[in-house]
C-alpha cells in the first residue's frame, strides 16, 4: 500500500493549543458520555419486532420489500426481477450468492458477476444495467437502511448505477439502528483492523427535493429499490 | 403571600391600566402586594444593543431594590427573563454574582406565578370575546413558560380563544431591532398581524408589553378593528358572586 | 471574496430582498415545509426518545471534540496518512485552493465533479480550478442550477438554490443548457441526470466536502440524498476532499449521534438515502475506487473562536435548522445576509470569520427571539453569541449618538430618582405629538418606529401615586 503523507500539521496544530490556552495534548480519553439516548431505541426489539420495523421504514422510503426464507429466495429474486422488467442483471462478487443456493438464478439470468480481473469491462456493463444485485452486511430497523462493506469485489457501482438496486437481507443482520454497526465498527477499529474502503449505508432510491421542497425519487443514483428480507433464523 | 411587584419601564409609562390590573388581581387572590421604590429598568435595551457595562449599572440598581422580597412578580415575560441573565452578566463580580442568582430564583412572569406558585388556574374572570392569543418569543424560549397563559385563558368565561397560525414565529420587536432593523421589522409585524386577521378574532390578548406595543401600533396604523390586551386586562374582568 | 456575497450595503441589500416576493414566498413555504417536517422526525418521533438527550448529547460530543481539537486533528491525520491517504493543513484558504489546484496540476486533470461543499464555496474553489484550465461541474442538484446560472449564489446552506422556483429553473435549464421540457420537477430533475451521467464516469478528480470525519479510522463521512457524492467518490482515480478543521468526531459511536441529528435536523429524514464512509484503503485492483485520496484540512479563521466566548460556534454541524426557523432569514432571505454562511449561524459565524468590517451589521439581524437556540441540535446559544458580537462591535466604535443613549441610559438606570424623572417627564416631552391617544411621527429613533406603527401616548397618571392612593385605600 502506498504510504501517505502529511503537510504544516505542527505548525497548524500548535497554533490550536495555543489558542486553547495549552500544550499540545497528547493523550485525551474519551469520556463516558452523561447521555446516550441511541442505546433505548428498539431496546430488547425480538427479532420479528426489528423486521417489522425494517420492512415499514423501507416502505416509507419508497421501498419495495419482499419476505421470503432460504428456500425460496431464488424463486422469490426471479419474480422481483420479472417485476422491474428483466434486463441486464449485475451482481458483486459475494460467496453468499453460492451459499444461498442463487448460482443457478445467475447463470440463468446471465448475469454479470462483478469480476477485478475484467478491469473497465465492468463499469461499462453496470453504467448499463438494469438491475444491481447484492448482499446487505447489516440493515437498520429503525430507517430501512441496508449497510454495505465495500471492497474491490463487493463493488460500489453495484448499488449506484443501474436503475434499480435489489439487496438481499438475511433477517438476522436486522439490528435496531446505525448504532450497533457503529459500535461494531468501532471495536474493529480498537483491535487494528482496517476498514473497507466504503461503508455504505443506503436507504431506498437516490432523491432530491432541491426543487420547491417537492421530493422527487431517481436522481443520480438508482431510480428503484427492492430489500428482499431472508429468514435466515 | 407577599409579592413586590416590578412594574416594567414600560407599564410604568405606557400602560398603566395594565399595572393597576396585576395589582388589582394579585390581590384578589388573596397576595400582599408592595412596590420597591428603587426599581427601574431591567437593562436589557442595553444588554441587548451590546451595551453590557451600562445593562449592569441597571442590573445592580434592581438587585439592591428587590433583593429583600419574597416573590417577585413581573407582567413581562421578556423582563423576567432579563433578570435569569443577571448572573451571567455579573458574572467577573463575585460580591454580585449570587445576589443575582437570588433575586433571579425568586422572580416571576405574573401568568406563571399565578398558575405555578399560587396554584391558581380559574381566577373568576369573565370576557365574553373571539380572542387569540399572542405568545412571547422571550417568555416561551427564555423563560421555558409555555404554559400557563393557556390555562388561566381557558377558565376565562366567555372567552373564546383561536389558535394563531405561526405562533411561534417573533412579531418584530426585539427591542431596538424595531427601529434598528425597521424595513425587516415592518414585515415580520404585517405577517404577524396577517395571522391574527386569519383568525377573525376581536380580541388580541399579549403577556408582554413590547410586543404588544408592537402589534397594537401597527393593527392601529392599519386601522383594524382589533383591540389589544395585556392578559392582565382579561384576568382583572370578574364574574360576579365569584372569588 | 469567496465567502461574501454582493458588494451593495447591507441595508441595500435588504430592500432588494423586500421587494423580491417570489424569493419571500419560497423562503416562508420552504420553512413552514421544513420545520413540520424537522418536528416530525425529532420531537414527534417516539421511537427516539426524548430528543432532549440527542441534542444534550451532541452537545456534549461536540464540545469535547473541539476541546481536544488538536488532539483528535493528529490523530485523525496520522491515520488518514497510515492508510495511504495524503493530509494538507491549511492556514487559509489560499493555501488550500493552492494545493489543490497543485494536485490537479500534477494529475492533468481536465473534468472535475464536485459534490455539495459550503466549504470548497467558501474558499473559492471552483473559481480557482477553472483559473488553471479546469472544468468544475457541480453535481448536487441545488448546486447544478446555480452553476448553470451563471454561478448564482447559494442562499441556503442546505438547499442552495431554495430561492428559486421551478419555473426560474426551467428557464435557466432552456437558455443554458437546450433544455425543452415542462416545469415539472421531475422531468428537471431527470434532465440533470442525464447531462451529468457520462461526466461522473469520465471525471479525473471528484471533489467533496466533509459532513463528519472519523478520527480512530482516518474515515471522511459524507451525508447525501441524491447518490452524487458517491458518483464523485467512486469513479475518478483521485479523490479530494476539504473539511473546516472543526468538523471531525472522536470515534464512530459518535458519529452515529452526530449522523443522526444531521439527518433529521437538516431535512427531517430518519437517516439520509446514503451515508457513505470512505476510508483511503487504497487497493490497487480496485476498478471503481479512487487510487489517490487526499484530505485538506482548513482553519481559514476558525481558530479565532477557539478559546473564545465564541468557541461552541464551532459546534455547528451545517444542519441550518436554525436557518429554517429564524423570522428574519424568512423575510430577507440567503443572499441579503451577503455571506454563503446566512441565518443565525451565518451572523455568528461570518463575523468570525470574516471579520466585524465586513459582518459586523449581521448580528443586529435578529430579533433576538431565540428560535435558532432552540432548534440547534447542538445546543448552540446562538442568540446570546449575537449580543456577545454587538458587544465587541460597539467597544470597537468610537462614540456614536446610540452610544451617548445608552450611557445616559446607565446613569439614569441606576438612579431610581433620575428614572422617576424620566418616566414622569415623559408626558411632558412626548406630550405635543400625541393625537387621539396615540403617536403617529415622532423625531429620532421615534421616526424609524413611527414610519412603521403608532407609538402609544404616555399614561396621563402616575403609577407610583396611584399605587400609594391605593394602598392607602386598602389599609384604611
Amino acid at each position: 500500500m502506498a504510504v501517505g503523507t502529511i503537510h504544516n500539521k505542527d505548525a497548524f496544530i500548535n497554533k490550536i493549543s495555543s489558542k486553547l490556552g495549552r500544550d499540545r495534548n497528547e493523550s485525551v480519553i474519551l469520556p463516558k458520555w452523561e447521555h446516550r439516548p441511541q442505546f433505548e431505541v428498539l431496546k430488547g426489539a425480538s427479532s420479528d419486532e426489528l423486521a417489522a420495523a425494517f420492512k415499514n421504514n423501507s416502505l416509507e422510503k419508497s421501498t419495495y420489500v419482499v419476505e421470503t426464507d432460504a428456500k425460496n429466495l431464488a424463486s422469490a429474486l426471479e419474480k422481483v426481477i420479472e417485476k422491474y422488467g428483466g434486463g441486464q442483471l449485475v451482481a458483486s462478487n459475494d460467496q453468499r450468492f453460492t451459499e444461498y443456493g442463487l448460482d443457478e438464478l445467475l447463470k440463468q439470468t446471465k448475469a454479470h458477476v462483478w469480476n477485478p480481473v475484467l478491469g473497465e469491462e465492468n463499469i461499462a456493463v453496470t453504467k448499463k444495467a438494469n438491475i444491481g444485485m447484492f448482499f446487505s452486511d447489516a440493515a437498520l430497523a429503525e430507517s430501512g437502511t441496508v449497510v454495505q462493506f465495500n471492497d474491490k469485489d463487493i463493488a460500489r457501482s453495484i448499488s449506484l448505477l443501474p436503475m434499480a438496486y435489489v439487496s438481499i437481507i438475511p433477517k438476522s443482520t436486522i439490528v435496531p439502528r446505525m448504532t450497533q454497526v457503529a459500535q461494531a465498527i468501532h471495536k474493529s477499529v480498537e483491535e487494528g483492523n482496517n476498514l473497507a474502503t466504503c461503508i455504505n449505508f443506503i436507504s431506498g432510491p437516490s432523491n432530491s427535493a432541491d426543487i420547491e421542497m417537492n421530493i422527487v425519487i431517481g436522481v443520480h443514483g438508482p431510480v428503484e429499490a427492492v430489500h428482499v428480507i431472508v429468514n435466515d433464523m | 403571600m407577599k409579592v413586590s411587584l416590578f412594574v416594567t419601564c414600560l407599564s410604568e409609562m405606557f400602560y398603566q391600566n395594565v399595572a393597576k390590573d396585576v395589582v388589582e388581581v394579585l390581590e384578589r387572590l388573596g397576595c400582599e402586594v408592595d412596590f420597591p421604590r428603587g426599581q427601574v429598568c431591567c437593562g436589557q435595551p442595553a444588554y441587548n444593543s451590546g451595551y453590557r457595562k451600562d445593562a449592569q449599572k441597571a442590573a445592580k440598581q434592581m438587585i439592591s431594590s428587590l433583593e429583600n422580597s419574597e416573590h417577585i412578580v413581573t407582567p413581562s415575560g421578556s423582563c423576567a427573563a432579563m433578570f435569569k441573565e443577571y448572573s451571567e452578566l455579573l458574572k467577573d463580580e463575585p460580591a454580585w454574582k449570587g445576589r443575582a442568582q437570588a433575586v433571579a430564583d425568586k422572580t416571576y412572569e405574573f401568568t406563571q406565578f399565578i398558575v405555578n406558585v399560587l396554584k391558581i388556574e380559574d381566577v373568576g374572570a369573565e370576557y365574553p370575546a373571539r380572542a387569540t392569543y399572542h405568545t412571547s418569543c422571550h417568555m416561551t424560549r427564555l423563560l421555558n413558560e409555555k404554559e400557563a397563559p393557556f390555562k388561566l385563558l381557558k377558565n376565562v368565561k366567555g372567552l373564546e380563544l383561536i389558535p394563531l397560525e405561526n405562533s411561534y414565529d417573533c412579531c418584530g420587536f426585539g427591542g431596538t431591532f424595531a427601529v434598528k432593523m425597521a424595513p425587516i421589522s415592518e414585515q415580520m409585524v404585517d405577517e404577524k398581524v396577517r395571522h391574527i386577521e386569519d383568525t377573525a378574532a376581536n380580541v388580541l390578548i399579549a403577556a408582554d408589553n413590547g410586543c404588544m406595543m408592537n402589534i397594537k401600533g401597527r393593527i392601529d396604523r392599519k386601522g383594524k378593528p382589533i383591540e389589544v390586551k395585556h392578559i392582565a386586562q382579561i384576568l382583572n374582568t370578574r364574574v360576579e358572586g365569584r372569588i | 471574496m469567496a465567502m461574501k456575497i454582493g458588494d451593495k450595503p447591507f441595508f441595500d441589500r435588504v430592500d432588494d430582498a423586500l421587494e423580491d416576493n417570489f424569493m419571500r414566498n419560497a423562503m416562508a413555504e420552504a420553512q413552514d415545509g421544513l420545520r413540520g417536517r424537522k418536528l416530525k422526525a425529532t420531537v414527534e418521533d417516539e421511537q427516539i426518545g426524548d430528543w432532549e438527550e440527542w441534542r444534550s448529547a451532541g452537545e456534549e460530543i461536540r464540545r469535547h471534540t473541539l476541546e481536544n481539537l488538536d488532539y483528535y486533528l493528529n490523530q485523525l491525520s496520522e491515520n488518514f496518512a497510515r492508510q495511504g491517504g495524503h493530509v494538507y493543513f491549511a492556514e487559509t484558504a489560499e493555501d488550500a485552493t493552492r494545493y489543490i489546484q497543485d494536485v490537479a496540476k500534477k494529475k492533468n486533470a481536465k473534468k472535475i465533479t464536485k459534490a455539495k461543499s459550503m466549504v470548497t464555496e467558501e474558499i473559492g474553489l471552483n473559481q480557482a480550478l477553472e483559473e488553471i484550465g479546469c472544468d468544475v461541474y457541480e453535481t448536487d442538484l441545488a448546486e447544478y442550477i446555480l452553476q448553470i446560472d451563471d454561478h448564482d449564489r447559494p442562499s441556503h446552506i442546505v438547499v442552495p438554490s431554495l430561492h428559486k422556483n421551478k419555473e426560474k429553473i426551467r428557464d435557466t435549464f432552456r437558455d443554458k443548457a437546450n433544455y425543452t421540457g415542462t416545469s415539472e420537477p421531475c422531468e428537471l430533475t431527470a434532465f440533470a441526470r442525464s447531462q451529468l451521467r457520462e461526466t461522473f464516469l469520465e471525471a479525473d478528480i471528484g471533489v467533496t466536502g466533509c459532513n463528519f470525519a472519523v478520527a480512530e479510522s482516518g474515515t471522511i463521512s459524507l451525508v447525501t440524498n441524491e447518490g452524487n457524492a458517491n458518483m464523485v467518490t467512486t469513479f475518478p482515480k483521485t479523490q479530494i476532499t476539504v473539511m473546516g478543521m472543526e468538523r471531525l468526531v472522536p470515534t464512530w459511536e459518535e458519529l452515529d449521534v452526530m449522523i443522526n441529528l444531521l439527518s433529521r435536523s437538516a431535512v427531517g429524514q430518519k437517516i439520509t438515502t446514503y451515508v457513505t464512509n470512505l476510508t483511503p484503503q487504497l487497493e490497487e485492483d480496485s476498478i471503481d475506487a479512487p487510487n489517490e485520496f487526499h484530505l485538506v484540512i482548513l482553519d481559514a479563521g476558525r481558530s479565532n473562536a477557539l478559546g473564545t466566548e465564541f468557541q461552541s460556534a464551532l459546534h455547528c454541524i451545517r444542519c441550518a435548522a436554525c436557518v429554517n426557523v429564524c423570522p428574519v432569514y424568512r423575510h430577507i432571505g440567503g443572499h441579503a445576509y451577503g455571506s454563503i454562511y446566512q441565518g443565525p449561524i451565518g451572523a455568528v459565524l461570518s463575523p468570525i470569520l470574516g471579520g466585524y468590517e465586513e459582518y459586523g451589521e449581521l448580528p443586529y439581524a435578529s430579533s433576538l427571539c431565540a428560535a435558532c437556540t432552540e432548534a440547534c441540535p447542538v445546543k448552540i446559544p446562538l442568540h446570546e453569541h449575537l449580543i456577545k458580537h454587538r458587544e465587541n462591535y460597539v467597544e470597537k466604535k468610537g462614540m456614536t449618538a446610540e452610544k451617548m443613549a445608552m450611557k445616559t441610559f446607565g446613569i439614569g438606570a441606576s438612579s431610581p430618582a433620575l428614572f422617576k424623572l424620566a418616566v414622569k417627564g415623559m408626558p411632558a416631552v412626548l406630550g405635543p405629538l400625541v393625537k387621539d391617544d396615540s403617536i403617529s411621527s415622532g423625531p429620532g429613533p421615534m421616526k424609524l418606529w413611527t414610519s412603521v406603527r403608532e407609538f402609544p401616548a404616555p399614561g396621563k397618571g402616575n403609577f407610583r401615586k396611584w399605587f400609594d392612593d391605593h394602598k392607602k385605600g386598602r389599609n384604611q
